[in-house]
């Protein structure tokens, strides 16, 4: 399932993909990383990393960390940005960004890099510097030239005098700051201008005119440049700065003025979020397998970074909505997300909104939601009163998509932030919906998988007991928890000839896989005691049964065949059943090996004789091995005790006892499968006097070793 | 839920090659970290010892882990050794499932 996603993922990167193995060899290259590295997916796979594309330089310090990762689990570069210089197949290098992620799967890592080629970026940087060294001339040089030089330029460029007021802006600098013309700008107090944006520093920080370059700069402080994050207050457009500041000194050396180049990062910057933002996505949704869970995964996984709040719809066939999950910074805002799901029809309009998004498969976003638009969609003055509170300032929803079938939509919506939506987090949710999209039917199908193998399971046990002359029979049969991988246990009782096979067992193993082999167990049960009358033999007939197939098929059995008052029976790695006689708890029958196990196994039966008004319980070590919670097991001493003195009982009333004492110890649900079958001779007044005699004559065929009570408890 | 020991794997180098020691409850939430051990040593030693000693519990997945183990290493042809667990809880489990004779168990090393 994880490599279902991986590769999903893989295919439609936006950043070079290159995942490897424990031993450092490629077992993934997706399109991009063939066309930044040269080199063909068919040509890599196998082939270690550090000969592909790490310098030599640095392959024994990749090794290393490699090798200290796997011994240690220490990974220092894990999960976070790095720079370094990469290898292309031409043997050139180029600087790349990267963000290493380690993934588990079945004991075995893999490690997968998202790259991003940073050639370009540091291509443009050497064509600015030249610039601003033009620049640098041009202001000692003619006006003239300044102007065609700056006026060119597509970085916004402005010269504050000591006052802060500006004395020259570039046409993109005009722009950029959000007015029509210069000598608007010119007449606008510093003050005014700064305050028509929130600003926030790449920390999150608030920033305030004092942090700005330029004015550190005039207060006679060194200014590294800043990298900024602006929401215009009016329009809601979103940009990342990068201020660099530079004194302009009259003859004297005094400062006259500063400069600042304003580098618009926007694409860059979100770029980077993109990929980290995607990375953590790829590894939030391979995390849980679990249906409500996944679908929180998703939800959370845009909040805060790409919207205050984020809602999952999931449309059936017909366009209903299903289930929802919904995730916003602030836990105590979410109640109102609740209160206006109430509004929300399930069955949606194909015209509007999500109907649409369902019956187009296309994204829809409104980048601003004015008043009127809530206005006209409340239904009541409540509805409009919850809408106008959630403070929705930008909307948009997209399809998640499945092939050709849309599962549901991903909606996202800015408010207090006051950020607009617009085209970039379109094509962002979308990518995120294309992953959440896998990750859900995944989950699906494993939750419907697991429940397919319990209701499986659950089929094989009979459904209702046969009736046993002079015997009254109760079962129980209480499945592990939701979600547990452990199955198996079963029981069952049918006829052969005048007697009644009896058995209870153990699978060990996961789901479908158990279940199958329970049912080839019982199968093989009940075929085999139409010609085998021993319980032993019918034992190893299992075993041999179980070690023909090809991956290890291990299973716990006790199998008991009745015939009027004498049981014989034989047990391969089960826990031996109790006799109640009176106020004695007896174990009985003796320990043979688990079936389909060992190389050399032997089992042996052994005869019981079963008295009026006796009881047996058989049961499995989900029982005994039951915790409580402070982590104390059932253990057999208590089960014995709760069973004493319950000989005479009806076996209905033994099983209620038992499922009682159980419930009562155990917190919460049990962690294991749980099963017993309690078999009580009725008393019966015709009851057959002396049977010994005639019962052993009858079981003449069995490798029997004796008539045991087995010792007492 | 609480855990009376916690599970703990122990490595030490042995004359032959490596002792895992295991202390706890091997069950199905600890089995997958001893399988995880085993495999990684796997890559190099020759002969391997795994003391189950302070072994306080065992489930079947847990005993399935051990017959598991037991089978590759004939397989792979490398050695494993048992050490038996002094906790009843546990033994019984091996004696009930015939484990006790059919699965390698030698002695102690230090006993």
């Amino acid at each position: 399932m994880v490599s279902t996603l991986a590769e999903f993922i893989r295919d439609r990167a936006y950043s070079a993909v290159v995942s490897m193995d424990e031993h450092g060899r490629v077992t993934a290259w997706n399109p991009t990383a063939e066309a930044i590295f040269g080199r063909r997916r068919d040509d890599v796979l196998g082939r270690t990393v550090a000969e592909l594309i790490i310098p030599e330089r640095w392959r024994a310090a990749h090794r290393e960390g490699l090798r200290r990762f796997l011994d240690t689990g220490e990974g220092p570069a894990l999960d976070q940005p790095l720079e370094m210089q990469a290898l292309r197949a031409d043997g050139t290098e180029f600087p790349v960004e990267f963000t290493i992620s380690a993934l588990q799967d079945q004991g075995q890592w893999s490690f997968h890099a998202f790259l991003r080629d940073l050639s370009a970026r540091e291509e443009a940087d050497r064509e600015r510097e030249r610039l601003v060294e033009e620049l640098h001339r041009a202001l000692r040089g003619s006006e003239r030239r300044f102007e065609a030089i700056v006026g060119s330029l597509g970085d916004a460029i402005t010269i504050r005098d000591r006052d802060h007021r500006f004395v020259y802006a570039n046409p993109a600098a005009v722009a950029h700051l959000g007015f029509d013309s210069w000598e608007e700008l010119r007449d606008t107090a510093p003050d005014t201008i700064m305050s028509d944006f929130l600003v926030w520093g790449e920390d999150g920080r608030e920033i305030g005119m004092e942090d700005i370059p330029s004015v550190r700069i005039l207060r006679g402080e060194e200014a590294a440049p800043l990298l900024i994050r602006t929401v215009h207050r009016a329009t809601g457009v979103e940009r990342w700065n990068l201020l660099k500041a530079a004194p302009l000194a009259d003859e004297n050396g005094d400062v006259e003025a500063t400069i600042t180049i304003i580098e618009d990062v926007t694409e860059q910057k979100r770029a980077e979020q993109r990929t980290a933002f995607l990375a953590r996505a790829g590894a939030v949704l391979a995390s849980s397998l679990d249906y409500g869970q996944t679908l929180r995964n998703v939800a959370e996984l845009a909040v805060p970074e790409v919207a205050d709040w984020c809602a999952v719809d999931l449309f059936d066939e017909d366009g209903d909505r299903r289930s929802v999950a919904v995730a916003h910074v602030d836990p105590d805002r979410l109640s109102l997300a609740e209160e206006l799901r109430s509004y929300q029809p399930d069955q949606l309009d194909p015209d509007q909104g999500l109907g649409r998004v369902f019956r187009t498969g296309e994204p829809m976003l409104y980048r601003e939601v004015p008043d009127a638009m809530l206005v006209a969609a409340a239904i009541d003055e409540r509805h409009l009163e919850l809408l106008r509170a959630v403070g929705l300032r930008s909307a948009l929803a997209v399809p998640m998509r499945l092939g050709q079938r849309i599962l549901g939509a991903l909606t996202l919506v800015t408010s207090e932030s006051g950020r607009l939506l617009d085209e970039f987090d379109v094509q962002l949710a979308e990518q995120v919906a294309a992953r959440a999209a896998v990750a859900i039917e995944n989950s699906r199908l494993y939750s419907q998988r697991s429940s397919i193998a319990r209701t499986l399971q659950q089929s094989l046990l009979p459904e209702q007991l046969p009736e046993i002359p002079g015997y009254e029979l109760a079962s129980v049969y209480l499945p592990a928890m939701e979600g547990s991988l452990v199955g198996g246990d079963f029981y069952d009782v049918w006829p052969v000839g005048e007697s009644w096979m009896i058995i209870i067992g153990d699978v060990t193993g996961k789901g479908v896989e158990a279940a199958a082999l329970t049912a080839l167990v019982r199968h093989t049960m009940r075929t085999a005691s139409e010609f085998l009358t021993s319980p032993a033999e019918l034992l190893a007939q299992v075993d041999r049964t179980l070690k023909h197939r090809p991956a290890l098929s291990v299973c716990t059995a006790l199998c008991l065949r009745l015939n009027e008052d004498r049981a014989t029976l034989a047990v391969g790695g089960h826990p031996l059943p109790l006799y109640l006689a009176g106020e004695s708890v007896t174990k009985v029958g003796g320990h043979g090996p688990l079936l389909g196990a060992f190389t050399e196994a032997a089992w042996d039966d052994v005869t019981l004789e079963l008295a009026a008004g006796s009881t047996l319980v058989a049961y499995t070590d989900g029982i005994t091995d039951a915790v409580d919670e402070e982590h104390r097991r059932f253990g057999l001493d208590r089960l014995c005790e709760a069973l004493r003195g319950l000989g005479e009982r009806p076996a209905a009333e033994v099983v209620g006892c038992l499922t009682g004492e159980l419930a009562e110890f155990q917190t919460g649900a049990h962690a294991d499968d749980t099963a017993a079958i309690v078999l009580h001779r009725l008393r019966h007044i015709d009851a057959p006097e002396s049977v010994a005699s005639r019962a052993e004559s009858g079981l003449s065929g069995d490798r029997r070793t004796g008539v045991s009570h087995g010792q007492t408890h | 839920m609480v855990r009376p020991t916690e599970f703990k794997i122990t490595q030490r180098a042995t004359e032959g090659g490596v002792s895992l020691k295991i202390t706890g409850e091997l069950d199905l939430s600890t089995g997958p970290a001893l399988k995880e051990s085993v495999d990684r040593l796997r890559r190099g030693a020759t002969e391997l010892t795994v003391d189950l000693s302070d072994l306080m519990f065992m489930d079947s997945t847990g005993l399935r882990l051990l017959i598991e183990l037991d089978q590759r290493a004939k397989q792979e042809h490398w050695k494993l050794a048992l050490v038996r667990p002094k906790y009843e809880t546990a033994d019984a489990v091996l004696r009930a499932t015939g484990a006790d004779k059919a699965l390698p168990f030698g002695e102690a090393p230090n006993s």
